[in-house]
C-alpha cells in the first residue's frame, strides 16, 4: 500500500537514479575518452569512435611528449610518424581525424597552435576538401571537442555523461574481444595516433590481377562529377592556418596526396587550375595528386587512400632521402610559376605501364640432396647439376634476397631473367653437393637451416639420427664465399612429432590450448635467438625467413614485420611479381619445389610461365 | 513539438509548476497561455488560422444564441461551417484536386497553379471541435460562450489540439475554465497513463514502422507474404501510435486536473468492422454519428426513401437501406477526412460497403448459424468474429498504408496471389530492419498490451490492482517500465557501432 | 403507450427484455442504426418529428424516457 503522494516520490526518485547510473556508466566506460578513460586506459578504441574528441583529450593530458603534428583526413595515416620524425628531427603525433572537413582541421590547428607547442605541422590536402567544407554533424562520432570548437564545455560533457550506453556497453564487449590484431573497434596506434595497420602492411600485393581480386572496387570505379563549390572557404581555411604558423613560427608542410586516377577525373580541370593558383599564391605545395603510379591500384586501398608506401615515398621525396626509392619525376612542389601547368595534370591521360618498376622472380625450393636420389624429395647430385646447368644455358642469372630487397627499397635494378634458389632446413648435402656445383656456373643460393639443427646428425639432444646438418664452420665458409646467404627458417619452430611426440610444434603455428599472448612470446623469442646466433656467427644480417613447412598467418606475419623480417617465404606454388616502393610484395613469397622428377625441360617449363 | 521530444516534457514540467503555483482563478489562463506557445512552435504563421476558426465560430455562437429566427440561425450556421471546413478543405485538398483537374484542362492549354501548402497542426480536429460547438448551439443544447479567451482555450488546449481526442463543448469547456487543486491521484494516474503511451508509442509503434516503411515503401521487391506481415506491423504501427499519442495527451490532461474522453476502446477486440469504428478512434466517430450521420438518416430525402424501400423490400432490408446509405456517406466522409488522396475513398467505400453489407446479411447469417447448431453468442463465434474482423480491419490497412490506390491494389494482388511463405525466414525478416532483439521486444510488448486490454475487457481496473500492492512490487514495475522506456525507447538511435564508423579507410 | 413502444423494441432486438434495461444506449445495446430505425418507427406510430438535436443518450436510455421524449414532442416542445 502507498499513497499517491509516496508513489510520485517514488518516481521522482527513479528517474534521478536512473539518469545517476547512466552517467556513472558512460564515466566508467568512457567510451568516447572525454573523461580521461581512468578505468579502461583503451585509448586506441575512443579514438576509433572519434578522432577528433579522443584526440585532443589525450593530447590535452600528454602533448608534452609530441612537438609536431600531421593534420588532415584519414589519408594523412599513410605518412609515417617515424619517417618524419627522422627527417625533421621533431616528435610528431598524427593528428589525423577522419571524415575530416577543412573546417575541421582549421579549428583544430588554431587550438593545438593556441594551446601545445607546435614546431612542424604537415598538412595533408586534397582538391576534395573545396568539394565539401563542413559535414555539420552533431553525432557523438562526428563532432569536434568542445575545447577545439569553442562552444559550451558543460553542454559537452553533458552530451557524452548521457551518451547512449550502448557505446560504453560496445567497449565492454570489445575489450573482451580485444586481440593482438587490430579490429574494427580499435584501429589507432595510440603513441603515433596513425591507424595501427600493421595488418595493411603485411597483405601480399604482387601482380595486379590477384590485388583486382581482392579489391574488386577498382575494376569499376564509379564516375562521378565533383564541383568545387567550396573553394573560397577551402582557400580562406589554409591562407588562416598559413598566417596562423608564421605568427606563432611553426614550420607548415602542404602536402597534395596521392590519388588514384579514375578519382581525378570527378574533378574539373578548370577548377582545378583555380585551386592551384589560388593555393600557390599563398603557399607552397608539395603536389604529389598525380603521377604515373596513380593508375596503380596495387598503391591504393581505394579511390582517396593510398598505401603507406606511398607516404613513404613522398616523404623521401620532400626531404630528398638519397637510401629510399621514389619515381624521380613523383611530386612537384607548387609555385605561382608553375600552379597552371601542374593542374594541367588534371587534363592529362595516365596511362598504366608497370614494365619500368616491376619484374617477375621465381623463386626454387630444394630441401635435401643426395649423391643417389632416394625418393622423389631427395635430388641426386646429377639432377641438380643438370638443372643447374639448364638454368645458365637458359640465360637465367641467380639473384639474392638482399638484391631483392635493394630492388623494392631502393629500385636497385635487377639482372635480365633473375632467379633465387633456395635450400630449407640446412642439411650438410646443401655444403657437400649443392655448393660445389653452384660454384662452378657461379650461382647464387639462399639456404634456411633450422637454428637448433645446425651442426646436428642426431635429433637435437636426442640420440635419434637424422639427415647431417651443416655446422657454422660450413656456414661462414659458404657465406664468405658471396654466393650464399643464409637466412633463417626458426630456431625451432620445425620439430619432429616422431621425436617430441604430440606436443611438438611442427611449425610456426599455435600450441593447442595456447594463448594468442604465449604464442606471440615464443614466436619472437624463437626468431630473436636463430638471428642472433646466425649473426653472431656468421656476421650477415638475418632479414628473411623460410616459414617451416610454409604455414604462416596474419599474426606470424605481423610479428615478424616488427621484428623486420622483410622477406618471409611459404610453399605456395607460383611466380612473384616484386614492385619498386612497396615492401608488401616481398611477403610470403610463392616458391616452386624442385624434386628429383623436375628434369631441366621440365624445370624451364615450370619457369617459362 | 512533438509529444515524444524531449521538449514537450521539459514544457509540460513547467507549464504545470506555473499551473500549480500560481492563484487558481489564473490557473485557465496559464492553460490559454501555454496552449498557444505549445501551437506556435509549430509555426506562427499557422497560429492565424487557429485563431480565424476561433474567432469566426466565437461570433458566429453568440449570433446563433441571439437570433430568433430558424432561417437566420440556419444561414449563420451554414456560412460558418462553410468558411471553416472550406478553409480546411482548402488546405488539405487543393492540390489534390487541382492536379486531377490539370489532367483535364490540359487539354484547353490551361494549368491551375499548385502551392506548397503547410498544413496548420490539428487542424481538422480543432475545426470539428468547433463545428460541433456551433451545430449544439443551433440545436439549443447549449448557450454560447461569452469569453472569447475561455472559448479560445476550448479550441486550443495544448495537449489535445494535435490529435484529438475530439472533445465536446459541454464536457471539456467547464474544466478549463474551473479551479483546480493540485491533486497527486490525478498527477499519478496522469503519469502512468502517460508513461503506457510512451511505450506503445516509442517501444512497439516506433520499431514496427520500420519493417512497414522498408517493405511498403518498396513493396515490388518483396513476396506477398513479406508485404502481409509489413502491413500487419502497419496495423501494429498505427494503433500503439495514435492510442499511445492519445494516452499521452489524457495522461498530460489529467495531470492539470482535466479529464479528456476516451478515444479507443481496445479496437483489436471488436466482434464486427461496425464494432471496430465504435472502439476506433471514438471521438470521431461519435462526432461523425451526432453531426452527420444522425441529422442524414432523420433528413426528409431519407425519410422518404425510407418509405419507398419498405414497400419494396419486405422485413429489415427494406428499413435498413436508408441507414445503410448514411452509414456509407458518413465513411465516404471519413475517407476523404484522412487525406487528400483515392486511396482513402476507397477506404471509406471498403469499409461502408462491408458494414452495409453485414447489416444486410446478417438475418440470414444468424438463420444459417441456427442451422448449424452455433450459437451466436458463444466463445466460438465470438472468436470467429474477433478474427474475422481483424481479418478485415487488416485488409483495409493496405489502403490506408500504401502511396496509392493502385500500389495498394498491387500489394493486396500480390499477398493474395503470390503469398511465397517459403520466403519468410529468420534472415528475410533480419533483412527489413530490425534485429533479434527489437523482433522480441515488439513481441513481448504487443503482448503486453493485448493481456492488459483483455483484462480491460473483463472489466479490471489494472491501476487500481496495482495500487494494493506493496511498495516493492509497484517499485519494480515501475523501474521495469522506465528502465525499458529509457533503454529501448529513448536509447533506442543515436548508436552507431564501430564496423559502420570506421569502415576501411 | 409503454406497449407500444416496447412491441417496437421488441421488433428490433427480440433478446433483450427492454422494459428492465436502464441503460440502452450507454451500454450499446441499441445501436446507431438501431435507433435510426426506433425513430422512423416512432414517428410514424406517433405522427411526431424526432430529429437529431433529440438524439442524446438521455431521452433513449430507458423506456421512461422514450415516452417522455414523446409525449414532450405531443405536446408541441
Amino acid at each position: 500500500m502507498m499513497t499517491s503522494k509516496q508513489w510520485l516520490r517514488m518516481f521522482l526518485f527513479s528517474l534521478i537514479l536512473i539518469a545517476l547510473l547512466i552517467c556513472v556508466f558512460n564515466y566508467v566506460t568512457d567510451p568516447f575518452g572525454v573523461f580521461g578513460d581512468h578505468f579502461f586506459q583503451w585509448y586506441s578504441f575512443n579514438f576509433t569512435k572519434n578522432p577528433r574528441v579522443a584526440k585532443i583529450a589525450y593530447l590535452d593530458r600528454l602533448h608534452e611528449q609530441y612537438d609536431s603534428y600531421i593534420i588532415g583526413s584519414s589519408s594523412s595515416s599513410s605518412f609515417s610518424v617515424e619517417l618524419l620524425n627522422e627527417y625533421l628531427d621533431a616528435r610528431f603525433f598524427n593528428l589525423f581525424m577522419y571524415g575530416a572537413y577543412i573546417a575541421d582541421v582549421t579549428k583544430t590547428v588554431q587550438y593545438i597552435a593556441e594551446h601545445y607547442e607546435v614546431k612542424n605541422l604537415v598538412l595533408n590536402l586534397g582538391v576534395v576538401n573545396a568539394q565539401k567544407y563542413d559535414k555539420g554533424s552533431d553525432l557523438l562520432t562526428d563532432i569536434l571537442h568542445a575545447r577545439t570548437e569553442g562552444s559550451s564545455l558543460l553542454k559537452f560533457y553533458g552530451k557524452y555523461l548521457f551518451a547512449n550506453p550502448a557505446y560504453g556497453l560496445e567497449k565492454i564487449q570489445s575489450f573482451k574481444r580485444d586481440q593482438y590484431l587490430p579490429q574494427n573497434f580499435d584501429v589507432f596506434q595510440v603513441t603515433t595516433g596513425a591507424y595501427d595497420k600493421s595488418l595493411r602492411d603485411i597483405e601480399r600485393i604482387q601482380a595486379l590481377p590477384d590485388y583486382y581480386e581482392k579489391y574488386p572496387v577498382f575494376l569499376n570505379y564509379p564516375q562521378r562529377e565533383y564541383e568545387l563549390d567550396y573553394l573560397d572557404d577551402f582557400i580562406a581555411s589554409v591562407a588562416e592556418i598559413k598566417n596562423l604558423c608564421e605568427e606563432k613560427n611553426i614550420n607548415l608542410v602542404v602536402i597534395f596526396f596521392p590519388l588514384y586516377s579514375e578519382h581525378a577525373r570527378y574533378y574539373n580541370p578548370e577548377q582545378v587550375e583555380e585551386l592551384y593558383t589560388r593555393l600557390a599564391a599563398i603557399t607552397p605545395f608539395w603536389d604529389f595528386s598525380l603521377h604515373r603510379l596513380s593508375t596503380d591500384p596495387r598503391f591504393f586501398y581505394d579511390e582517396t587512400h593510398f598505401r603507406n608506401a606511398l607516404g613513404d615515398m613522398a616523404l623521401a621525396k620532400i626531404f630528398g632521402d638519397e637510401n629510399k626509392y621514389f619515381p624521380q619525376d613523383f611530386g612537384v612542389c607548387v609555385t605561382p610559376a608553375n600552379a597552371r601547368e601542374q593542374a594541367a595534370k588534371y587534363k592529362t591521360e595516365y596511362i598504366f605501364d608497370d614494365s619500368n618498376y616491376t619484374v617477375e622472380v621465381p623463386v626454387l625450393m630444394y630441401h635435401h640432396l643426395a649423391q643417389t636420389s632416394d625418393g622423389p624429395l631427395i635430388v641426386s647430385k646429377e639432377q641438380f647439376a643438370a638443372q643447374i646447368e639448364a638454368l645458365a644455358e637458359a640465360g637465367y642469372t641467380s639473384v639474392s634476397l638482399q638484391q631483392l630487397v635493394d630492388y623494392v627499397e631502393k629500385g636497385k635494378e635487377l639482372p635480365p631473367k633473375p632467379v633465387v634458389i633456395t635450400f630449407d632446413d640446412g642439411y650438410a648435402s646443401n655444403y657437400e653437393i649443392a655448393y660445389p656445383i653452384l660454384k662452378e656456373y657461379g650461382m647464387k643460393a639462399t639456404i634456411f637451416p633450422i637454428g637448433s639443427l645446425i651442426g646436428k646428425n642426431t635429433y637435437k639432444n636426442t640420440p635419434h639420427a637424422i639427415y647431417p646438418h651443416f655446422d657454422y664452420r660450413q656456414a661462414r665458409e659458404m657465406a664468405a664465399s658471396g654466393l650464399i646467404e643464409i637466412q633463417s627458417h626458426s630456431y625451432d619452430m620445425h620439430q619432429s612429432q616422431k621425436y617430441e611426440g604430440e606436443t611438438a610444434r611442427v611449425a610456426m603455428q599455435p600450441l593447442p590450448g595456447e594463448s594468442e599472448e604465449a604464442f606471440i612470446a615464443a614466436v619472437r623469442a624463437d626468431f630473436a635467438r636463430s638471428r642472433r646466433e646466425l649473426e653472431a656467427q656468421i656476421g650477415k644480417p638475418v632479414f628473411a625467413l623460410a616459414y617451416p613447412l610454409g604455414k604462416y598467418s596474419d599474426l606470424t606475419e605481423v610479428i615478424l614485420n616488427q621484428m623486420e623480417v622483410k622477406v618471409t617465404l611459404t610453399t605456395e606454388p607460383g611466380i612473384n611479381t616484386l614492385i619498386k616502393g612497396l615492401p608488401q610484395s616481398l611477403r610470403a613469397l610463392k616458391r616452386i619445389n624442385v624434386d628429383e622428377n623436375t628434369t631441366a625441360e621440365k624445370l624451364l617449363q615450370k619457369l617459362g610461365r | 513539438m512533438s509529444l515524444t521530444s524531449p521538449l514537450f516534457f521539459l514544457f509540460l514540467v513547467f507549464t504545470l509548476l506555473i499551473y500549480f503555483t500560481l492563484p487558481r482563478r489564473y490557473q485557465w489562463f496559464v492553460l490559454l497561455a501555454a496552449s498557444y506557445l505549445f501551437y506556435a512552435t509549430g509555426g506562427i504563421k499557422l497560429t492565424f488560422c487557429l485563431l480565424l476558426t476561433t474567432i469566426t465560430t466565437f461570433f458566429a455562437g453568440l449570433l446563433l444564441t441571439r437570433l430568433e429566427k430558424k432561417n437566420h440561425k440556419k444561414l449563420v450556421l451554414a456560412l460558418v461551417l462553410l468558411f471553416n471546413f472550406g478553409l480546411l478543405a482548402f488546405l488539405k485538398y487543393y492540390n489534390f484536386a487541382a492536379a486531377g483537374l490539370n489532367i483535364f484542362l490540359a487539354n484547353a492549354g490551361y494549368t491551375l497553379p499548385t502551392f506548397s501548402l503547410l498544413l496548420p497542426l490539428g487542424i481538422s480536429f480543432y475545426t470539428f471541435q468547433s463545428a460541433g460547438y456551433l451545430i449544439d448551439l443551433y440545436r439549443g443544447k447549449y448557450r454560447a460562450e461569452t469569453n472569447l479567451a475561455k472559448f479560445a482555450l476550448f479550441v486550443s488546449f495544448f495537449p489535445q489540439v494535435i490529435q484529438g481526442p475530439i472533445s465536446r463543448f459541454d464536457q471539456l469547456a467547464p474544466q478549463l475554465t474551473a479551479p483546480h487543486d493540485l491533486d497527486y491521484d490525478r498527477l499519478k494516474y496522469g503519469i502512468q497513463l502517460m508513461l503506457w503511451g510512451y511505450f506503445k508509442k516509442i517501444i512497439i509503434a516506433d520499431r514496427a514502422v520500420v519493417v512497414v516503411n522498408k517493405v511498403i515503401d518498396n513493396f515490388a521487391a518483396y513476396p506477398g507474404s513479406l508485404i502481409a506481415i509489413a502491413v500487419f506491423f502497419y496495423c501494429l504501427q498505427i494503433y500503439c501510435d495514435f492510442s499511445g499519442g492519445i494516452d499521452i495527451v489524457r495522461g498530460a490532461a489529467q495531470m492539470l486536473g482535466i479529464n479528456l474522453r476516451e478515444n479507443f476502446r481496445r479496437p483489436y477486440f471488436a466482434t464486427s468492422l461496425a464494432d471496430f469504428w465504435r472502439r476506433w478512434h471514438l471521438s470521431l466517430g461519435d462526432w461523425m454519428r451526432d453531426y452527420l450521420f444522425f441529422p442524414l438518416s432523420l433528413s426528409k430525402p431519407f425519410y422518404k426513401l425510407g418509405k419507398k424501400t419498405r414497400k419494396l423490400f419486405k422485413g429489415k432490408l427494406g428499413k435498413i437501406i436508408p441507414t445503410s446509405l448514411a452509414s456509407f456517406i458518413v465513411f465516404f466522409t471519413i475517407g476523404i477526412w484522412h487525406g487528400a488522396n483515392l486511396k482513402y475513398i476507397a477506404f471509406g467505400i471498403y469499409n461502408g460497403l462491408i458494414i452495409s453489407f453485414s447489416i444486410v446479411i446478417e438475418p440470414y447469417w444468424n438463420r444459417l448459424l441456427q442451422k448449424l447448431g452455433i450459437n451466436p453468442e458463444g466463445r466460438f463465434w465470438l472468436v470467429v468474429q474477433v478474427l474475422n474482423t481483424n481479418l478485415l480491419v487488416f485488409c483495409g490497412r493496405y489502403f490506408t498504408r500504401a502511396a496509392s490506390l493502385g500500389a495498394a491494389l498491387q500489394m493486396l494482388k500480390k499477398t493474395f496471389f503470390s503469398f511465397q511463405p517459403n520466403a519468410v525466414s529468420v534472415q528475410a525478416l533480419l533483412n527489413l530492419g530490425l534485429t533479434k532483439t527489437d523482433y522480441l521486444i515488439v513481441l513481448l510488448g504487443s503482448l503486453v498490451i493485448l493481456g492488459v486490454g483483455f483484462a480491460q475487457e473483463k472489466g479490471k481496473a489494472i491501476r487500481k490492482t496495482l495500487e494494493q500492492k506493496n511498495w516493492a512490487v509497484q517499485w519494480s514495475l515501475l523501474m521495469a517500465m522506465l528502465l525499458v522506456l529509457v533503454f529501448f525507447g529513448i536509447y533506442r538511435q543515436g548508436f552507431i557501432a564501430s564496423e559502420f564508423i570506421y569502415q576501411q579507410f | 403507450m409503454e406497449a407500444k413502444v416496447l412491441s417496437i423494441l421488441a421488433e428490433l432486438n427480440s433478446d433483450v427484455d427492454f422494459s428492465a434495461e436502464t441503460n440502452l444506449i450507454d451500454d450499446d445495446i441499441l445501436d446507431s442504426f438501431d435507433i435510426i430505425t426506433l425513430v422512423g418507427e416512432l414517428n410514424d406510430t406517433f405522427e411526431i418529428e424526432i430529429g437529431p438535436q433529440h438524439l442524446l443518450p438521455e431521452n433513449f436510455n430507458t423506456v421512461a424516457a422514450i415516452i417522455n421524449l414523446i409525449k414532450k414532442l405531443q405536446a408541441g416542445g
